[in-house]
């Protein structure tokens, strides 16, 4: 066979999609990882980096579409309304406190629950079965039930009290008792998931080391700090992460148990940002309060990163 | 020859479908509240049966102002070309042509502005946005001043002309009867109706929160005194502790029930105090114009809707027409005298068919005359939600009068700059 005709053949062997495969298979790593991962790199740019863009982009634009004027360039107007609006700040704080008290309220309960779910007990089925209500419940129906409880005249909540002798309390009419109330029902709502994923850390702990702890003499409270707790480290940090980006978002029980009442006392900045751009079409300052929240959101995301990397 | 045939037989078949196309209606959406439906039905069905062709379907979109507002916001700013008419409150009409999301009638109008010189002058004012006719009035409104004639009589007190007296009036009352009679229901939710609520004793004392060119004219003296007088009939026991919690339905029913002797309502309530199944009221309610602040003039809050012929609207001719026919004379008297709803007509109050069936109209006409309107703004959503807000924060308690005002004026600087 000449050299000429080895060539040929070997070109329509390229030519051949069998040909094209191989050709696939012969390229380098870097450029194998490049086509597979193309897809979900254009995927995450059109449905994340784009809006994001497009976000920050409009919170520098003067753009209400009640106005009946064009979207025109604002520079920092939306920022500066923003730093001086005594409602954004009060939003702000309210975020903040609702996950600075339901992210470690809803550890600590959910903790409990995962450690009695954990028990080996006959009837632990139907606890589990319990367990799983209020994380399978929507948000918005827990926030609405839970405001009936609160209800000062016919609510469970007041009449508990009332049979106790103890005094009631108009809970929507007073900023504090308000965000106790949509405290108590987030921690409730909450707690379940924080206890799923502790379960199944807790699952993963072999009973041997137990047993061990046992021979030497460790008391149920040295087992469950010398042993559980360091253990159960991962799944804790999975849970409080996920917890803590929900509730930097927070809407739902807010929005259905006080509207944000009294006044504005009990707005989060997720409820601003819906009430400027659903409410006021006033796209622009709403984008530069979502754009907020976005820092917000990336600053508590890193801490926690940095948190596991130092705990790895 | 077979196949000939089949093709005329198509063709006779299409030709006899034509008329058949031409003949079939033509449907018109109207989006309004989902209360009086059965008296805006009867409307349309008169309408329908003299204009062939012409279907009406009514969307409903929730039952306050502002849930109605909600549903269009999203609705409008999509372009959506499934409204052809809308229901407005009196407070919408320059948002929405502002926004360019209802068309202006001029052209369509005999006279142009002049066509709405036919209404009381509040509503031709409130319908003309910058020269041009946004919308026609559907029926007017007033916020008035309901008493129960029983118990007055009982203690021979009149009607109070200012708002201290009858807060020395609610007292005396209350005092004699016991249990928990509330002295006064006004409306403290932050709900579209605390606007109003503010506004009363506000304007009252002879300010104005805007000037013709919207630029904001806040009286922070007349402003604390407004939030002052409603959270001191909270403290005295006048009104009750959970006033933050009360809508305009709500001061309804509790009025309905008798667990009230004074109330801030809006005249459709009077259909329900005089033929509901379980009013305990009948008869026993009085009506007046609201109470003066001290050295103050009488002042309410002007309300009414409107109907807007929807910009993305495919049958803008036939939605027009019917638009003109939902603002005409006929209907407003048709709606005063069946559903006890104010006429937009002047004459309709002394009309005698009118008095016979809702004799109290006749010294109305006055109040609706002098009612003030709301600031108009495209940007009124906002005006509405940093008022409403206040008075609901000031009324609970989280908020002292004083601190209220300086926030609400510093919101309204933001809004109105």
């Amino acid at each position: 066979m000449s050299q000429a005709v080895a060539d040929r053949q070997e070109t329509e062997e390229r030519q051949t999609v069998g040909g094209r495969f191989a050709r696939l298979m012969d390229m380098g790593d870097g450029a194998l990882a490049f086509w597979l991962l193309l897809p979900t790199a254009v995927l995450l740019l059109a449905i994340i980096v784009y809006p994001v863009c497009r976000l920050i982009y409009t919170s520098f634009l003067s753009l209400s579409l009640t106005s009946g004027l064009p979207a025109s360039f604002a520079g920092l107007q939306n920022y500066r309304d923003m730093f001086a609006d005594p409602v954004f700040w009060s939003s702000f704080w309210n975020t903040v406190i609702i996950t600075v008290v339901t992210v470690p309220g809803a550890l600590v309960v959910g903790m409990a629950l995962a450690l009695i779910a954990n028990i080996p007990f006959r009837q632990r089925w139907a606890f589990r079965l319990a367990l799983l209500v209020p994380w399978a419940l929507p948000l918005a129906f827990c926030g609405l039930i839970f405001a009936w409880f609160f209800q000062s005249d016919y609510g469970i909540v007041n009449d508990v009290l009332r049979r106790l002798g103890l005094p009631t309390v108009i809970w929507f009419n007073s900023y504090a008792w308000a965000t106790v109330a949509i405290c108590l029902t987030t921690i409730w709502k909450t707690s379940s998931f924080m206890a799923l994923i502790i379960l199944a850390g807790l699952q993963t702990i072999p009973r041997s080391l137990y047993e061990a702890a046992e021979i030497d003499g460790a008391g149920r409270v040295r087992q469950f700090f010398e042993i559980t707790l360091p253990l159960l480290r991962p799944a804790i940090a999975v849970a409080l992460i996920f917890r803590t980006i929900t509730a930097l978002q927070t809407f739902d029980i807010p929005y259905t148990m006080t509207r944000g009442g009294p006044g504005t006392s009990t707005v989060t900045l997720a409820m601003y940002i819906r009430q400027n751009t659903v409410d006021f079409l006033d796209l622009g300052y709403g984008s530069a309060l979502a754009v907020a929240m976005f820092a917000l959101s990336m600053i508590v995301t890193v801490f926690y990163l940095r948190m596991i990397r130092r705990g790895a | 020859m077979k196949y000939g045939k089949t093709v005329l037989l198509a063709l006779a078949g299409a030709v006899s479908m034509l008329p058949l196309q031409n003949a079939s209606a033509e449907t018109l959406h109207v989006f309004m509240h989902s209360y009086d439906m059965n008296l805006w039905q009867a409307v349309f069905d008169k309408y329908e049966a003299s204009h062939k062709g012409i279907d009406i379907k009514v969307t409903v979109g929730g039952n306050t102002s502002e849930q109605q507002a909600q549903y269009l916001n999203t609705q409008m700013s999509a372009k959506d070309s499934t409204l052809d008419i809308i229901n407005l409150d009196v407070v919408r009409p320059a948002q929405f042509a502002a926004a360019k999301w209802i068309m202006p009638l001029n052209d369509d109008l005999d006279g142009g502005t002049k066509y709405l010189d036919r209404y009381l002058s509040a509503y031709s004012k409130a319908n003309v946005i910058d020269g041009e006719v946004a919308a026609l009035p559907s029926r007017a409104d007033a916020m008035m001043l309901f008493y129960r004639k029983d118990l007055l009589k009982k203690y021979d007190i009149d009607p109070p002309k200012t708002w201290s007296e009858l807060s020395a009036d609610a007292k005396k009352i209350q005092k004699q009867e016991g249990g928990d009679l509330q002295g006064l229901s006004f409306q403290g939710a932050a709900i579209e109706g605390a606007v109003c609520t503010f506004l009363l004793p506000y304007w009252s004392t002879g300010h104005t929160l805007v000037d013709k060119d919207g630029k904001l004219t806040f009286d922070m003296d007349a402003a604390v005194d407004s939030l002052k007088l409603w959270k001191g009939f909270v403290d005295d026991g006048v009104a009750p502790k959970n006033v933050a919690e009360i809508a305009t339905d709500d001061t309804r029913q509790d009025f309905q029930r008798g667990a009230a002797i004074f109330a801030v309502e809006w005249p459709y309530a009077w259909n329900h105090f005089q033929n509901d199944a379980d009013t305990a009221v009948k008869d026993k309610v009085g009506i007046v114009a609201l109470p003066a602040v001290e050295g103050g003039k009488s002042a309410t809050c002007l309300g009414g809707w409107q109907w807007g012929v929807s910009a993305y609207s495919n049958h803008k001719k036939d939605a027009v027409e019917l638009t003109k026919y939902l603002a005409s004379r006929e209907v407003s008297k048709y709606i005063a005298i069946h559903g006890s709803l104010l006429p937009t007509f002047e004459d309709l109050y002394t009309d005698a068919d009118v008095t016979k069936a809702v004799p109290w109209f006749a010294d109305l006409l006055p109040v609706v005359q002098s009612a003030h309107a709301r600031p108009v703004t495209p940007r009124y959503n906002e005006v509405s939600n940093a008022i409403r807000t206040t008075v609901n924060a000031v009324l609970a308690g989280q908020t002292s009068p004083e601190q209220g005002a300086s926030q609400m004026q510093a919101r309204l600087q933001r809004i109105l700059r």
